[in-house]
């Protein structure tokens, strides 16, 4: 009987399995990924997942020159503006773009210079909470959104309607301040045209500055674009089955010429082993591997692999204000040896120590095989104006010294104990956590520091109540400006630099003037001395800058590694 | 019978209301923060938590909020599922056929092979018949499901290069999507839709695809059922009535599965019913590693992102799904041992 069993399930498998294995054909692109995607909404997209799927589906004026993140080739423009064309003025103000002719979308309905200014102005208007809109609103209107504490700032939808305007074949771009940043901005897709007529015909703004606040931020998923698009881009969206896979058809009435890949397919496949045997099966063309499986893929016949470095950093970031009441990561909230003091990492002494506990090059081998930067300050390689600028080397003498200065000599004397969290699941984090922890531990056995980790989404909510003494966090470029990274973590009122408490008038001082100055020569003085700045005032550890890594089977060609596009295939280059 | 059944199916509403307030108090004491971190994807939207929290009206009482979802309700609207990035509703249709398609291959399954191997167990009990089945018994249930899948998946796709994971080929996908003329969706079970429509290649297509879910759906939960039907069975053969017929000379076939079986079965029903309903919440492991999204993954991923709209949808499927399978163990009950009365 068992051997019947045995037999009949054998017989099953391989009558079923039959073929069931093969390579995509040659027109066909798959990827085997486990990001998803919230919405195709340009305005309102605001992860690396949406972005690979909107920069095929949409295009914006001007695109990256190949691997560049600074440099741009013109795409729904004819040009890509300079201060030596007269595309930008002379005080940094006005940027003139010629719009392309004979630009289809992918109704068929040809694309003219009002669909552009409608579609920039669409996404200053919708500016959904914790959307992208501020980043146009920032450089075109100045304001960081439409909404302030007592509702709409008054006044704003009219700063939006002049920001743009189209004049013949012309889009001009008037902008209160110099803000050079704005080309990086208007690469993300954030600022991809979409048809006005199409748009308004699927319940988006009409165009009238009068109903704009009406169509001001949309409860999310419900914004109208959020599962349809009309773009102009290389290709469609044929289906998209959230969670599962999205599929890709070429469009054959692209202006730039047919691409060579007719569909590509991006599936949803979260288990690595599962992504690691369609790799090797030649089921899927490309995967997303993660660092530690690196090793795995380079064993791997026919497969190439691409290192390339992000645009984005982790730090361990000291908080110079805690909050004591019901804080459980300072312990007795004192200096008494049980616990820390609110201003404990107030104390520069204190910073320091930590920093030259930091064992950089052994955390780079161990816990990154190598693959990663070590950044000195959050104006990471890759960015403009960047400097390899002063480190605290791992020094453990050193860090003992400056724990015997901290406080008058009280923090050595009385010992301390205190919380270090991570996000959980990151391991990286988790190792950098440790390592801070170990070696501060073995200066002097009074001090004693735990490693806990906390759900990502709890992670960022704690964040916001002063509570973690030191928090490991990272931070992607939106655009490569270095704006987006040190205004981030030095300024008082950046998105970490506030919750690391941090408050230095120069700092501030220049974390503003950095983006309002137009001079290249100038902005670099400014951010070299800012990165001094992050050195001489010990404000966070700059943990990595992680290579990010792409697996592709060896015969695809004409993938170019950017940067900025983590994630994303651009299928209109690929053949195989 | 119709009294009880139409008295069961009543129950059934007060039980849907009662999970629904359990649950929504329940999430109402994770902050509003908590709650709106769903919408959060990058830590730049972090930013704007508060608004989304004000927005989103999660700071309102407990019971404004309640009210709020249950008048949505009334409307037929459950929401909108950030995890799936659609109405509630519409996700719902689309991940329950994937899960649906599982169990109605491996349900069965597992079920009779799993009274069966039981039985025979039971009835040669201390034999090597018994020692084999318990072994894999034993094997199967210390098995971690997520392992065994793992396996499977290594030695059939990845050695032997056959049965790809995901629901079916790209090239039907797409086939299905491009010809709703030619080819209807009646049941969005894909091997029934293939055959119902005449296209066969779907059929095989799709059933290639469920092999080895099935197979392991079914490994593990065989060995439960199949210890539990031992038991029953080992007991049930030790009792006086069994002595008697058999000191009657009562055909052994007929003592064992006409007598014994039959009263044995009462256990492994309630059991098998509750695998069954548990199974319709689908299979977290099975459905991650064979890239099958269904309702399990979806359920899975929402408890972790606290997406609350699917939440308190699922817990009230689950419990229209609970309360089903109690009655229809119940009925079952009823057939198997006469003197059980429904009224």
């Amino acid at each position: 009987m068992k051997k019947c069993i045995l037999v009949l399930f054998l017989s099953i498998a391989m009558i079923l399995g039959a073929g069931s294995a093969m390579a995509t054909p040659d027109d066909t692109f798959v990827v085997a990924n486990y990001g998803t995607v919230g919405t195709l909404d340009p305005a309102v997209c605001y992860d690396n997942e949406g972005y690979d799927r909107l920069w095929s589906l949409y295009e914006t004026l001007i695109f990256f020159k190949g691997g560049e993140t600074e440099q741009f080739v013109p795409l729904l423009a004819t040009e890509v503006p300079t201060m030596k064309n007269g595309g930008i003025s002379a005080d940094g103000k006005t940027y003139t773009f010629t719009i392309r002719k004979g630009v289809k979308f992918h109704n068929g309905e040809e694309m003219t210079p009002e669909d552009v200014v409608y579609s920039i102005k669409r996404s200053m208007v919708v500016d959904q909470d914790g959307g992208p809109s501020w980043m146009l609103l920032e450089a075109l209107t100045g304001e960081g959104g439409t909404r302030g504490d007592d509702g709409i700032i008054p006044g704003i939808f009219e700063k939006i309607d002049k920001s743009v305007e189209a004049k013949g074949d012309k889009v001009i771009f008037h902008l209160p301040n110099p803000y050079p940043p704005l080309m990086g901005i208007l690469v993300n897709p954030l600022s991809s045209v979409v048809s006005k007529k199409w748009a308004t015909a699927n319940g988006c703004w009409d165009g009238d500055m009068a109903n704009a606040a009406k169509f001001n931020n949309p409860e999310p998923g419900k914004e109208p674009l959020q599962g349809v698009e009309n773009g102009t881009g290389p290709y469609k969206k044929k289906l998209w089955e959230t969670s599962k896979q999205f599929i890709f058809e070429r469009f054959d009435g692209y202006w730039g010429g047919k691409a060579k890949i007719q569909t590509a397919i991006v599936k949803y496949v979260p288990e690595w082993s599962t992504r690691k045997l369609m790799l090797k099966n030649k089921d899927a063309d490309r995967v997303h591997v993660d660092q530690q499986y690196v090793p795995e893929v380079q064993a791997m016949k026919g497969v190439k692999i691409y290192e390339v470095p992000t645009l984005s950093i982790t730090a361990a970031l000291f908080c110079q204000k805690l909050e004591t009441s019901g804080n459980p990561n300072i312990g007795s909230g004192k200096l008494d040896g049980e616990g820390i003091p609110p201003d404990f990492f107030a104390d520069i002494n204190v910073r320091k120590a930590f920093l030259h506990a930091f064992d950089r090059n052994t955390y780079k081998k161990d816990v990154f095989n190598d693959l990663a930067i070590m950044p000195s300050s959050p104006n990471i390689e890759g960015l403009p104006y960047h400097k390899d600028a002063k480190v605290y080397e791992y020094d453990l003498k050193k860090s003992a010294e400056y724990m015997k200065k901290a406080f008058g000599g009280q923090v050595w004397e009385k010992g301390f104990k205190m919380i270090i969290t991570h996000n959980t699941g990151n391991d990286q984090r988790q190792a950098a956590a440790y390592m801070l922890a170990e070696n501060i531990m073995s200066v002097n056995p009074k001090f004693q520091i735990d490693v806990r980790n906390v759900e990502w989404k709890d992670y960022w909510v704690v964040l916001r109540q002063y509570v973690y003494p030191i928090f490991i966090i990272g931070w992607f470029a939106d655009y490569a400006d270095p704006h987006n990274f040190m205004y981030t973590f030095m300024h008082s009122k950046g998105v970490y630099g506030r919750y690391m408490g941090v408050s230095n008038a120069e700092v501030d001082k220049l974390a503003v003037e950095g983006i309002q100055k137009a001079n290249p020569d100038d902005r670099r003085k400014i951010y070299h001395r800012l990165q001094d700045l992050w050195y001489e005032l010990a404000l966070g550890v700059p943990v990595a800058q992680p290579i990010g890594i792409h697996a592709f089977q060896e015969n695809v060609q004409g993938y170019v590694p950017n940067a900025m596009m983590t994630t994303h295939s651009h299928f209109v280059n690929f053949s195989k | 019978m119709l009294a009880f059944i139409t008295r069961r199916f009543l129950f059934m509403f007060v039980v849907v209301f009662g999970v629904s307030v359990l649950i929504f108090s329940i999430l109402m004491t994770f902050s509003p923060e908590r709650r709106a971190a769903v919408y959060v994807r990058s830590p730049q939207q972090a930013q704007n938590l508060p608004q989304l929290v004000e927005s989103l009206g999660l700071n309102d009482p407990f019971y404004i909020q309640y009210f709020r979802w249950v008048k949505e309700l009334t409307h037929f609207n459950l929401g909108y599922s950030v995890v799936a990035a659609r109405p509630v509703w519409d996700a719902f249709k689309s991940f329950l056929p994937v899960t649906l398609e599982l169990n109605l291959y491996s349900v069965p399954i597992m079920i009779i092979v799993g009274i069966w191997l039981g039985t025979i167990s039971g009835i040669y009990h201390d034999t090597y018949i018994d020692h084999i089945t318990r072994i894999f018994a034993i094997i199967f249930w210390s098995l971690p499901t997520f392992l065994f899948a793992l396996i499977l998946l290594m030695i059939f796709y990845g050695y032997f290069e056959v049965f790809s994971p995901g629901i079916i080929s790209d090239a039907y996908s797409v086939y299905i999507h491009d010809n709703p003329d030619k080819y209807t969706q009646y049941t969005h079970l894909l091997t029934i839709d293939g055959i119902l429509n005449g296209r066969f290649d779907i059929a095989w297509d799709a059933a290639k695809h469920l092999f080895l879910p099935v197979v392991t759906q079914v490994m593990v939960i065989i060995a439960l059922l199949l210890r539990v039907m031992r038991s029953s069975m080992i007991e049930e053969t030790s009792k006086d009535y069994i002595m008697t017929a058999r000191a009657k000379g009562a055909d052994k076939k007929t003592i064992n599965f006409k007598h014994a079986r039959k009263n044995a079965l009462i256990p492994v029903v309630t059991v098998a019913g509750w695998l069954a309903a548990f199974s319709m919440s689908g299979s977290i492991e099975v459905e991650v590693i064979f890239t099958r999204q269904g309702l399990g993954w979806w359920l899975a991923n929402a408890a972790i992102q606290l997406d609350i709209p699917v939440i308190m949808a699922m817990c009230m499927f689950m419990g229209i799904i609970i309360v089903t399978a109690n009655l229809a163990v119940d009925i079952l009950y009823a057939y198997i041992d006469p003197r059980i009365r429904l009224s």
